[in-house]
C-alpha cells in the first residue's frame, strides 16, 4: 500500500478532483450509524415535509444477540424473534460512538440492507446495486484517523459504493428546517436547501454527549466536546444500583434500559424532589407521586412491562397470600419500586460529580467550548442550542439545560434551547436534505472512479477538507 | 529504594493499571527497619487526607469504566455461520481485497486502537520535528492562533471596559482600520436571527455604511450622543479569513477533546451508598456515606470492608 499512496498524493496535488465528467449517483441512501440503533433509509424528495421524510426513515437495532437459550439474532431481526429478554448479551460493532469491529458491522449492514431475502419486506432498506447509489454515512468527531480509514475502505471495496461521503453526524443537524423549531419567520422557503449560520447541536446519545457548533453546515474542530455518558451508562447505573438496593439485575441490560426509559426524568428541584423520595416519609412519597411501581416483564405469561403508582402496602398484602383477596397474576408479578433512581440517575449528565467523575455536567460544557471561539460567535451559538440523539427525550431534559445554561451564560445574549423534532432521527433527516442539494452533495462526496485513481488516503483528507 | 505505588491514571484510559515509580530519596519512616506507624493504621488511614487519595481515584475509575461496559460479564458472541449456499452467492458480486480481509480479521478494540493513537501522538511530540501540527491545540497554524487571539483581546478588552470609563477614540480607530480592510475583502459573515450579533455587523460594505449613515442623519441629535455610558460594546464579528482558518483546522485528538473539569465549582454532594438519600454520615471503616442509622447497620453487615 505504501507506493500506491505516495503515488495518490502525489496526483491529487496535480489533478483536481472536478473533472467534469465527475458522476455522483442520483439516488443516495443516507445511514446515520449509531451505537444503539442505525436510522436508515433512501434520502426523500426535497419536496416532501419533514413528516413524510421522516416516515422513510427506518431505525435498526446495531447488534447482535445472544438469547438465555443460545439463539443469535442479528439487526433488525431482533423486534420479531425475540420475546424472552431475560439475559441476553450483546455484541455492538460500534464501540464508543465509532464503528470498531467491522466484521460484526458487515453482517449486520448485509442482513439489513444487501440480502434479498432479508430485506424482501422493506423496500426502502434493499441497496441492489451499490455502484448506482451514494451513501452518506455519518461519523462521530473526533474520530480516530485509522477507523475513519477502515470505514472508508470497507465502504468502497467490499460494497463498491458509486457514491460516498463520510459526514460529521451533528453536523448534518444543520441542514433541516430549523426556522420553524426556533420560531424564527421562514427566510426563504423557495431557495435551495442551505445549512444554518450558526447551531449548537448538543448530541445526547447512547455512547456520549458532544457539544459541536457548527458554522454553515460545518464544524468548528476545536470547540468539539465530549462528556462520556450516555443512554448506556446510564442504564449501567441504573442496573447497579436497583441490583444492590432490590433485586439482583446486573445480567438484564434490555430490561432495565426499558425501565429507564419508562421512569426516568430529570429534576428541576433536585433537593425537593430528594426529600419527596425520602422512605421514612411514606405519607409523602405517596401524596407526591415521584416514587413508583415498575411491574417487570414475565416472558412466559407473555405480559410486558409498565409503571403504576407506588403502593406502600402492596408487599405486606403479598406476604398474606391468596387470603388477601389478591388475584393470581398480581401476586406473581415482580415489582421494582423507584424512588430517587427516577430523577438521580440522568442527574448524572449535568452533575457528572455525582460519582466521582471530574468532567464537566453538559451546561458547562457547552460555555467551555464556546470559549475557545471568538466572543462575537457565542450569541449566535447561544440563540441556536439544538439538542439531539435519544437522552433528549427523557421528560424535564431541556427545562433543566435551558435554566442551567441562563446563568451561566452572558446576560445580553439570547439563550434559545429546542428539542429537534424527532431527536433520534434528526440527523438522518439532516442527510437526506443535504441529499437533495446536489451541488452542495458534490462538494463533499466521492466518486468511485475517483477512490479507484488516488486511494484510501486521499479520501480521507478530502473529507478531512484539506484536499 | 522502590516502592510500588497503584496510581490512577487519568490520561489515556479510565482504568487503573499498574505502575513503578522510583523513589530514589531514602525516607526513614518507610524504611522497614524503623516504620513509625503501624503498617495496618497506615493502610486505613489512606483516605484521610485531604486529598483523595489515589487508592480511591482508583475506586471510581473502576467504578466509572465497569458502568462503560456493554455486558456485565464478558462474553464473545460469536457470528453465525453462513451456510454454503449464501456464502457462494456472495462470493459473486466482488472479490474480497487485501484491505478488507486485513480490517475484517481485526481483532483490535476501541482502547486498543485508542492507545496505538496516544502512543503515535507522543512520538511524534518527543522526535519534535512534526509534533507541532498534531500536539499543539489541535495544530492550527501559528497564525490563525495569533488572529484568533488578537481578536478575542480586543473584544475582551472592550467588554472589560464596559465598566470603567472606555477609551472612545482607540476603539473607533481600531474600528475604521477593521472597517477599511473589511470592505476590502468579502464581507464578513452576517448572522440572521441573533438580535445581539446583528448590531455588530455594519461595518460589512460600504452600502451598508450608507444607509447606516443616513440613518443616523434621520435621528434627532442629543448632547448624549457622545455619552461613554450609553455607548454600545457588542464584539465585532471576526473577519471571514479568521472563520475560515477555524474551520479549517484538524480535529483534536479522541482524549484532547473530553470535556474539561467545571467551571463552576460547586461543593460535592454525597449520596446514601444504601438508599440514595442524602449522605450524612461517613463509615468509620471505609469512606462510603449512608443516610442515617438504618442505612448505617445494613452497610456495616453487608457491604462494608471494600475499602479504599
Amino acid at each position: 500500500m505504501g507506493t500506491s499512496k505516495a503515488r495518490a498524493s502525489t496526483k491529487a496535488q496535480k489533478a483536481t478532483p472536478d473533472v467534469p465528467t465527475r458522476h455522483i449517483p442520483e439516488k443516495t441512501f443516507v445511514l446515520d450509524n449509531g451505537a444503539y440503533t442505525m436510522k436508515a433509509g433512501y434520502a426523500a424528495a426535497s419536496s416532501l415535509s419533514s413528516e413524510d421524510a421522516l416516515a422513510t426513515c427506518t431505525s435498526i437495532p446495531n447488534t447482535i444477540v445472544k438469547t438465555r437459550d443460545n439463539r443469535t439474532v442479528i439487526g433488525a431481526q431482533i423486534s420479531t424473534q425475540i420475546t424472552d429478554w431475560n439475559e441476553t448479551v450483546f455484541r455492538r460493532p460500534v464501540e464508543k460512538g465509532y464503528i470498531v469491529n467491522w466484521e460484526a458491522e458487515r453482517e449486520i449492514w448485509e442482513q439489513s440492507f444487501f440480502e434479498e431475502k432479508a430485506t424482501a419486506r422493506n423496500k426502502n432498506l434493499r441497496i441492489a446495486s451499490p455502484e448506482d447509489t451514494t451513501l452518506i454515512l455519518t461519523e462521530a468527531p473526533n474520530a480516530m484517523p485509522i477507523l475513519q480509514r477502515n470505514a472508508d475502505e470497507m465502504v468502497m471495496e467490499e460494497w463498491g459504493f458509486g457514491g460516498y461521503a463520510r459526514c460529521l453526524g451533528p453536523t448534518l443537524n444543520a441542514w433541516n428546517e430549523l426556522q420553524s423549531t426556533f420560531g424564527d419567520p421562514l427566510t426563504s422557503t423557495d431557495a435551495d436547501i442551505m445549512p444554518m449560520d450558526c447551531l449548537l447541536v448538543v448530541d445526547s446519545g447512547y455512547s456520549h454527549t458532544t457539544i459541536t457548533p457548527v458554522y454553515k453546515g460545518r464544524p468548528l474542530q476545536r470547540a468539539i466536546r465530549r462528556l462520556d455518558i450516555g443512554g448506556k451508562f446510564l442504564t449501567n447505573y441504573l442496573k447497579e444500583v436497583v441490583s444492590m438496593r432490590q433485586y439482583n439485575m446486573v445480567d438484564e441490560s434490555y430490561i432495565m434500559n426499558e425501565v429507564k426509559e419508562a421512569v426516568s426524568f430529570v429534576s428541576n428541584d433536585f433537593k425537593t424532589d430528594m426529600e419527596h423520595t425520602w422512605k421514612a416519609d411514606k405519607k409523602r412519597q405517596v401524596e407526591e407521586g415521584v416514587v413508583v411501581d415498575f411491574v417487570l416483564p414475565d416472558p412466559n405469561a407473555g405480559r410486558k412491562g409498565f409503571m403504576r403508582p407506588h403502593d406502600p402496602l402492596l408487599h405486606a398484602k403479598k406476604k398474606k397470600g391468596a387470603s388477601s383477596g389478591l388475584s393470581s397474576e398480581i401476586l406473581s408479578e415482580d415489582v421494582l419500586v423507584l424512588g430517587n433512581e427516577r430523577f438521580a440517575i440522568p442527574e448524572l449528565l449535568f452533575n457528572p460529580g455525582d460519582i466521582g467523575m471530574t468532567s464537566a455536567g453538559i451546561p458547562d460544557m457547552i460555555m467551555q467550548s464556546l470559549s475557545v471561539l471568538p466572543p462575537a460567535l457565542h450569541a449566535a451559538f447561544l440563540a441556536n442550542v439544538l439538542v439531539v440523539g435519544g437522552n433528549a427525550l427523557i421528560p424535564g431534559f431541556m427545562e433543566r439545560l435551558e435554566t442551567e445554561l441562563r446563568p451561566i451564560a452572558s446576560a445580553d445574549c439570547v439563550v434559545r434551547v429546542r428539542r429537534a423534532q424527532d431527536p433520534i432521527c434528526s440527523t438522518w433527516l439532516g442527510g437526506s436534505r443535504l441529499a437533495s442539494n446536489r451541488e452542495e452533495l458534490g462538494k463533499v462526496a466521492i466518486t468511485r472512479q475517483e477512490y479507484q485513481e488516488y486511494g484510501s488516503g486521499w479520501a480521507g483528507r478530502r473529507f478531512a477538507g484539506t484536499v | 529504594m522502590f516502592r510500588v505505588e497503584l496510581l490512577a491514571d487519568k490520561g489515556s484510559v479510565p482504568q487503573p493499571g499498574w505502575s513503578y515509580v522510583a523513589d530514589r530519596a531514602f525516607n526513614p519512616a518507610q524504611a522497614a527497619i524503623a516504620p513509625t506507624l503501624s503498617r495496618k493504621r497506615g493502610i486505613r488511614d489512606a483516605g484521610t487526607g485531604g486529598d483523595m487519595s489515589s487508592r480511591r481515584t482508583n475506586a471510581i475509575l473502576r467504578h466509572i469504566s465497569e458502568l462503560d461496559r456493554e455486558n456485565h460479564r464478558d462474553v464473545a458472541v460469536p457470528i453465525p455461520v453462513k451456510q454454503a449456499k449464501e456464502a457462494g452467492a456472495r462470493g459473486t458480486r466482488a472479490k474480497t481485497t487485501s484491505n478488507v480481509r486485513r480490517i475484517l480479521q481485526s481483532q483490535k478494540t476501541f482502547r486498543n486502537h485508542l492507545d496505538d493513537e496516544e502512543a503515535a501522538l507522543s512520538n511524534a511530540a518527543a522526535s519534535g520535528a512534526t509534533g507541532t501540527t498534531v500536539q499543539s491545540g489541535g495544530g492550527m497554524s501559528a497564525a490563525a492562533t495569533a488572529a484568533v487571539a488578537r481578536v478575542s483581546k480586543a473584544a475582551a478588552a472592550t467588554a472589560s471596559r464596559r465598566s470603567s470609563t472606555p477609551v472612545a477614540p482607540l476603539s473607533s480607530a481600531k474600528n475604521k482600520k477593521r472597517g477599511a480592510g473589511a470592505s476590502a475583502s468579502t464581507p464578513t459573515p452576517s448572522v440572521p436571527g441573533t438580535p445581539g450579533v446583528a448590531a455588530s455587523t455594519t461595518e460589512a460594505d460600504p452600502e451598508a455604511a450608507e444607509e447606516d449613515s443616513e440613518r443616523k442623519q434621520k435621528l434627532l441629535k442629543t448632547e448624549h450622543d457622545d455619552d461613554p455610558l450609553l455607548r454600545s460594546y457588542a464584539p465585532t464579528m471576526p473577519s471571514d479569513k479568521i472563520v475560515q482558518r477555524l474551520l479549517a483546522e484538524p480535529p483534536l485528538s479522541y482524549n484532547a477533546s473530553r470535556a474539561g473539569p467545571p467551571i463552576s465549582s460547586r461543593l460535592p454532594r454525597h449520596f446514601c451508598c444504601m438508599c440514595g438519600y442524602w449522605g450524612k454520615i461517613r463509615c468509620k471503616n471505609c469512606h462510603l456515606r449512608t443516610c442515617g442509622l438504618d442505612c448505617y447497620r445494613v452497610h456495616e453487615d453487608s457491604r462494608c470492608g471494600a475499602f479504599f
